[in-house]
């Protein structure tokens, strides 16, 4: 219901997880081929209809892949870049006195960030450099790097109950579960014929781990046989970019795609799709869900349209 | 599952599960799970499963093949992985493959074999088995070989039978041409002896049959003749045929490697990173669309996109090479980059930190819990009514539900559109944020919170004694026979007091119990008697 339009391709969107009315957008510029970034702090208004306010924006000289909000600090954003620097962004601090950091380690475009939304105190990175690194925050260099893909590593995501365990989507056709104790990936999952482009554990069952990929489809796995997905999500007609699980029920999903719509899904259910919106122009590549407004979703796209509305509801308004 | 999950990540020893039990146990490993997760959770994330021994002879057998040692190891564990060997297998495999020099695949003579050499060649794949070729019919055949030496296997079984066809048509015709004079020559020679014979022997004249019977054998070789000759003609068309197919194959292999050389030329002149990004930021979401049928783009620009596969074979686009000031799609942009222009619109930013040793402040807000943490024990409770739900209503359902609850809220005008759960969420915030704290408490050391923590509405009192006795929840027993008089609203005082020691006692503790976090759908309960706002207990029920 709200819409607001950024001068860049949208590439991710992220509501924070201690403002409700708060979100964030990572854009690039052309694209994302060549050209600059930008993160948005937008701010939800009070009326259902109405453009974004946005907060503050912050300039990068590359474009913006992804991005997520400090589960510790209620300011603070990283920001992965396509020059392969992870930014620190305070947004209580100006743009000129921003970003707080700059860690350059990768070699290749930084593709995903994610924080450790358990023990708050780290988040991975995911590079096209083949590589996932861990950081903390008041560490000047990473605190370790897990090198065992074979090609891009698109995204990774923490697991919702156990602090050290994440996973990892890469472009080598295979989502891989680490536990950062441990030197090397604890399991290897071929979970599609072609890159594996997103995945995200289930907040309710920490078995449960989704992934989404070129092959048009999403495929929920559970780690205790991961020989068979439990469900296989068809109807998106190109690659599938995201998949996101409800923070608020157990079943629900939601997922975009180069088909430029925006699907919810029930994997449980036989006919798994439940809603799907199309108010994209171009690719749709970012989606979330608000942890803190039970329904609240947002998306975003290569139109620079960001989408704010509630899921039931028709995201253009009235 | 509970073995499994005490067993450490050591598959030989004997704790694993085979596959089929571990399929069978996957129900009720979710309550199982609870159980055993604390007491080694790691283990869920690690696989269980004992190596295969199939799986690492196939791998052996992978590993061991000449060719496969040419490529680089992570290729190799990589393809392993994609077939589903574990870490423990794929390292087992690499264990049992021996390093010494490759064993050459046994050369395979030709069956007719007279005097024609013969040469094999390698697969690349490891399914194909080797097959004889001939060198005779084609001279071109080694440096066709060295071209097609990657991965185009099917490549190689069809040449391999066409050479084949050839060779047989070849052989044939050899055989042929060697037997042909040689049966002329043995025919003439018999005639010749006979004629030889005859005139040697006596001067008798020849008898007609005699002179028939010559007749009818140099009939009968000119008859051969002609046959000969006639098949002679057919193979060798066909020959010519074969050929013609073989070349035309070998010209578009030639042309595909000729192409694909070139992109690789162009990486390396550097403007690989760009066009590789480009490609890795569609990552083959074109090479879905290209089996598909194209689909109905407004944007024009869009089946271009999917008319080519791989970034480098990207031609510039049929639009005008001077690139215009602002383009604005993203052909453009791309025959821009891989013309090696920069786009106009890019400007030059420093986006270094001003100040690398900058403290980090300190958080202002303390983290929030998240809806699934405390629903950990509600779970399996809930599960059930989620998927009911799920089931049996559609998005019209959730949409139905969420209109009448926005359009409440927003009748309701003083709550944000979005906060439609706001009582029961500022109740968790502040549960969370302050344990310890007694409920009438200002959040005062909390500016950027929007909204204070508010207590719930209490009902319209007719009488002051049960707003007395609210406020006093020691006096409830007083208050009891008075509220009782007083209840217009359909419940007593009594419950609203009751209701409001419980959440006294809950923010006293902590909020350890799970019906005051947000999402879980206890806190319907909790509240639901104190009828704080209808929506609540419309679209919870609902999920």
């Amino acid at each position: 219901m709200n819409v607001s339009k950024t001068p860049f391709n949208g590439y991710s969107v992220k509501f924070s997880p201690f403002y409700e009315d708060r979100l964030a957008v990572a854009t690039a510029q052309n694209f994302g081929i060549i050209g600059n970034g930008r993160v948005h702090v937008f701010s939800l208004p009070p009326t259902p209809t109405g453009a974004l306010t946005e907060i503050i924006s912050f300039d990068t000289a590359d474009g913006v892949y992804d991005l997520a909000w400090s589960e510790s600090h209620d300011s603070l954003l990283i920001a992965a870049v396509a020059d392969g620097s992870v930014k620190l962004f305070d947004t209580n601090l100006p743009p000129p006195q921003n970003p707080l950091r700059s860690f350059q380690e990768h070699t290749r475009e930084v593709h995903g960030v994610d924080y450790n939304p358990t023990r708050r105190d780290s988040f991975v990175t995911a590079s096209w450099d083949d590589t996932v690194k861990l950081w903390s925050l008041d560490r000047p260099a990473s605190i370790r790097t897990f090198k065992e893909h074979a090609y891009c590593v698109y995204s990774v995501a923490w697991n919702p109950r156990h602090a050290d365990v994440f996973a990892s989507a890469s472009g080598d056709c295979t989502v891989r579960v680490w536990d950062v104790r441990e030197p090397g990936s604890t399991m290897i999952i071929p979970g599609h014929e072609a890159e594996i482009l997103y995945c995200d554990w289930n907040k309710y069952d920490e078995c449960l781990i989704a992934t989404s990929s070129v092959d048009k489809s999403i495929r929920v796995w559970d780690v205790r046989n991961y020989r068979v997905p439990i469900a296989s999500l068809n109807g998106h007609g190109f690659a599938v970019r995201k998949v996101k699980f409800s923070p608020h029920h157990r079943n629900l999903m939601m997922s975009c795609s180069y088909d430029m719509t925006v699907c919810m899904w029930d994997f449980m259910v036989e006919d798994s799709l439940v809603g799907r919106y199309d108010h994209h122009s171009e690719f749709a590549i970012g989606v979330d869900f608000n942890v803190l407004v039970e329904g609240l979703v947002a998306s975003t796209g290569w139109d620079q349209m960001v989408f704010v509305w509630q899921h039931g509801t028709e995201p253009r308004g009235p | 599952m509970a073995t499994e999950s005490s067993s450490p990540p050591n598959p030989p020893a004997a704790g694993g599960t085979p596959q089929n039990s571990a399929t069978e146990t996957v129900q009720p490993a979710n309550e199982v799970k609870q159980d055993a997760a604390p007491q080694n959770p790691k283990s869920v994330f690690v696989n269980s499963e004992p190596i295969r021994e199939d799986q690492v002879q196939n791998a052996v057998k992978f590993l061991s093949h000449p060719k496969v040692r040419d490529s680089p190891v992570f290729h190799r564990r990589n393809f392993l992985e994609k077939k589903g060997l574990t870490k423990e297998e794929i390292d087992e495999a690499f264990r049992r493959v021996p390093d010494p020099s490759p064993s050459a695949q046994p050369t395979v003579t030709n069956q007719v074999g007279q005097g024609v050499t013969t040469s094999t060649i390698q697969p690349t794949s490891v399914s194909q088995t080797p097959v004889p070729i001939i060198t005779v019919p084609s001279s071109a055949s080694p440096s066709m070989f060295a071209l097609a030496r990657s991965r185009f296997h099917w490549y190689h079984a069809v040449f391999a039978v066409g050479l084949l066809a050839a060779s047989g048509a070849g052989t044939a015709i050899w055989v042929k041409k060697s037997m042909i004079p040689r049966l002329k020559s043995w025919i003439r020679w018999v005639v010749m002896e006979e004629k030889n014979g005859d005139g040697g022997i006596t001067n008798i004249k020849p008898t007609l049959a005699e002179e028939a019977a010559a007749a009818a054998k140099a009939a009968a070789a000119a008859a051969s003749d002609v046959a000969k000759a006639s098949q002679e003609m057919m193979i060798s068309r066909y020959e010519e045929k074969v050929n013609m197919e073989k070349f035309m194959d070998l010209m578009q292999m030639q042309v595909k490697e000729i192409r694909s050389m070139g992109s690789a030329i162009k990486h390396l002149e550097g403007r690989s990173d760009k066009i590789e990004r480009t490609h890795l930021v569609e990552h083959g979401g074109h090479s879905g669309s290209i089996t598909k049928l194209k689909p109905t783009y407004p944007n024009g620009n869009k089946p271009e996109i999917d008319s080519h596969s791989a970034r480098s074979s990207l031609p510039p686009t049929s639009a005008d090479k001077s690139a215009p000031p602002h383009p604005n799609s993203y052909m453009d942009i791309m025959a821009m980059v891989q013309r090696g222009e920069r786009p106009p619109n890019i400007r030059d930013i420093n986006d270094q930190p001003p100040n690398p040793n900058q403290q980090i402040s300190n958080p202002r807000l303390a983290p929030r819990s998240k809806p699934w943490e405390g629903a950990y024990q509600a779970k399996t409770s809930s599960r059930g009514g989620f998927g009911s739900a799920l089931n049996g209503e559609g998005g019209s359902d959730f949409g139905a539900q969420n209109n009448e609850a926005s359009n409440q809220v927003d009748a309701q005008s003083t709550v944000p559109w979005w906060q439609k759960k706001n009582s029961r969420i500022t109740e968790t915030d502040y549960v969370e944020a302050k344990p310890g704290s007694t409920t009438v408490v200002q959040t005062n050391e909390q500016p950027p919170i929007q909204r204070t923590w508010v207590p719930p509405q209490p009902p319209p009192v007719a009488m002051p004694e049960a707003a007395e006795a609210i406020r006093r929840p020691k006096s409830k027993k007083e208050a009891e026979p008075v509220s009782q008089e007083t209840s217009g609203e359909g419940f007593s005082a009594a419950e609203v007091t009751d209701e409001l020691q419980r959440i006294t006692k809950i923010s006293e503790s902590g909020g350890e119990v799970e019906e005051m976090h947000s999402g879980g759908q206890g806190t319907n309960g909790a509240l639901g008697g104190l009828k704080l706002s209808e929506i609540e207990e419309e679209p919870v029920q609902s999920y």
